[in-house]
């Protein structure tokens, strides 16, 4: 109870930090609605003959949403660095809180904005003409997936501020993310890759990510690859809060 | 009871930074304990181990009875912790941090209002309470560091260097503030760079150089070991001086005697009865002395003779843009 109090708090608190200085959010909005505009620009008038993907609109929009939550949950280990190099995470560290709030809270409010930016994501992409199969209840289970890699995905930011207390290292936890974007069926259906492309695509959680979140847009109710999604996020979030607490207990072992 | 108590408490950065070296503390409640040393000599990594912000390397501590290695979470509900570089939020009001505060040490909403009220008053803050921390005077935010370290009403409170960087004036409210909270029960450990501070605040000292304790006891108490007064003797050249502390050591009274650059104190009991008979021994031996004065002995002698050194204030800190006391 006291764990989800606190995160709660320390939730709103970060949420607060994001309204009094919006410029960060801006840029994070951006991003993501810049490269879904010029893909689909610059694809989307081939992409039905190129690869068979008839709605390429829909299809490119995990992606944009995929990357709104990455530029998003790199802001808690950025956040994260300056609490610490300002003392005052030193300062929550020497309450009686459960330690792991300390940090979560900041991530559960990357979810939340992560969340809010794919409202807005959605609806621009909905409003451009892009078909949604599974109506209502499949915008709002891709919006919460969205989220919760978000989530998932900060704590690779906050593990790497934790370890290090530098910004420019914790930068590089969003970084990480183009990799691991660009080695996944971004732009094309997995089936057109080359065969060595299509080893480690397989390999790599944000291609189930990717192929769950399609499903919802494009094919329907597919099971099968909804239960992959929702695997990946929570591979990606065991691997993340491992570290990230791995990190917290370091900071006071000196 | 004991407030705090430390066996052998020991922290190696690596195996050649020994930054505290097997120190004992037995401090009492209700004690304003001081740790008195240079900038390195390792009081803050002993109040950073106390308070359980840093593992010791081995030995155990106990504050307010309970184990800080096994139950760091109870350690940190009896304790409160300003540390030397406030650590403050500057983008969230001075009532929202206070608030945020309280609420994690798990106070009730009704309550938490209630506390933030009062202490933004006593710390002199109610008017600024809902403008950003990033606007606040260094003075401002020392008060709301110190409001923090308090809002949970801790039993042991640990100030580390507490004014360093502060002017005067809020130097002296903060004294005050420790000696009205030490009335009403309050146990504190502070370390400082200030004598006068030590002097003024403190039932009991420990002077810490090099990560180890090299003196305790009370002020009082550390000053008479050494003679209850000192005769300071100026000389023309480094020669006489060294030939005047040789002489000296072996005047009838002398506790000890310390020679810095040409210069010799001398730990005396009864001083002025004394003065008379040293500068005679002197003109006897033909050494000719430049300036004479007599004063009570301070904790700076304490000091010097228990490190060989005189403190060094770092007095870099107290830049009039970190002090305001508005």
């Amino acid at each position: 109870m006291r764990f989800l109090t606190s995160t709660f708090l320390l939730t709103i608190r970060a949420l607060r930090e994001s309204i009094r200085q919006p410029a960060n959010e801006i840029g994070n909005a951006f991003i993501p609605i810049f490269f879904y505009a010029v893909t689909i620009g610059a694809v989307g008038g081939v992409a039905a003959e190129a690869f068979g993907v008839e709605d390429y609109k829909g299809f490119q929009l995990p992606v944009a949403l995929l990357q709104g939550a990455a530029g998003v949950a790199g802001g808690a280990g950025i956040a994260l660095t300056q609490d610490i190099q300002s003392g005052y995470f030193e300062k929550l560290m020497l309450t009686s809180t459960p330690r792991f709030a300390l940090v979560f809270g900041r991530m559960v409010a990357d979810a939340v904005k992560a969340l809010i930016l794919s409202v807005v994501v959605l609806a621009m992409a909905l409003l451009v003409g892009s078909g949604f199969a599974t109506g209502v209840v499949g915008m709002v289970v891709l919006l919460l997936a969205s989220g919760a890699f978000a989530l998932a995905y900060s704590g690779i930011g906050v593990a790497i501020a934790l370890k290090t207390g530098s910004p420019q290292a914790a930068q590089a936890g969003f970084l990480i993310f183009f990799p691991l974007l660009f080695l996944a069926p971004t732009f094309a259906p997995i089936e057109v890759f080359q065969p060595w492309l299509e080893f480690i695509a397989r390999l790599n959680p944000v291609t189930y990510l990717l192929e769950g979140m399609r499903a919802l847009v494009i094919t329907g109710w597919d099971w099968d690859a909804l239960v992959k999604g929702a695997a990946a996020i929570v591979g990606i979030a065991v691997v993340t809060f491992t570290l990230t607490a791995a990190s917290l207990r370091g900071r006071t072992s000196g | 009871m004991a407030a705090i108590v430390a066996t052998n408490l020991v922290k190696h950065f690596s195996p050649d930074i020994r930054a505290v070296d097997g120190i004992d503390l037995d401090i009492p409640d209700g004690q304003v304990f001081g740790f008195l040393g240079q900038n390195g000599s390792g009081k803050t990594t002993t109040v950073r181990m106390l308070t359980t912000l840093l593992r010791p390397t081995s030995g155990s501590a106990h504050v307010g009875g309970i184990d800080v290695l096994s139950d760091p979470d109870r350690v940190r509900e009896v304790v409160g912790v300003a540390m030397q570089d406030v650590g403050l939020d500057d983008i969230q009001t001075g009532r929202e941090q206070l608030t945020l505060q309280a609420r994690l040490f798990g106070i009730s909403a009704a309550e938490t209002r209630r506390r933030v009220e009062q202490l933004l008053d006593v710390v002199t803050l109610a008017d600024a309470a809902d403008r950003l921390v990033s606007g606040y005077s260094g003075g401002m935010k020392r008060r709301l560091d110190l409001a923090c370290a308090l809002i949970h009403q801790p039993r042991i409170i640990f100030l580390d260097e507490p004014t360093t960087g502060l002017d005067p004036v809020t130097r002296e409210e903060v004294w005050r503030y420790v000696e009205r909270l030490n009335r009403e029960g309050v146990t504190f450990f502070l370390t400082t760079q200030y004598l006068e501070e030590a002097d003024r605040l403190c039932h009991d000292i420990a002077i810490m150089d090099r990560g180890k304790i090299v003196a305790k006891g009370s002020p009082a108490d550390l000053k008479s070991s050494i003679g209850t007064d000192r005769i300071t003797l100026a000389f023309a050249s480094a020669e006489e001086t060294l030939q005047a502390n040789d002489l000296l050591r072996g005047f009838d009274g002398v506790s000890d005697t310390a020679v810095t650059e040409n210069e010799v104190a001398v730990y005396i009991r009864n001083g002025a009865a004394a003065v008379p008979g040293v500068v005679l021994a002197l003109a006897d031996a033909g050494l000719s002395v430049g300036e004479l004065r007599l004063a009570q002995a301070t904790l700076d002698d304490v000091f010097l003779r228990a490190t060989g050194h005189h403190l060094q204030v770092d007095r870099k800190a107290e830049t009039p843009a970190a002090g305001g006391a508005s």
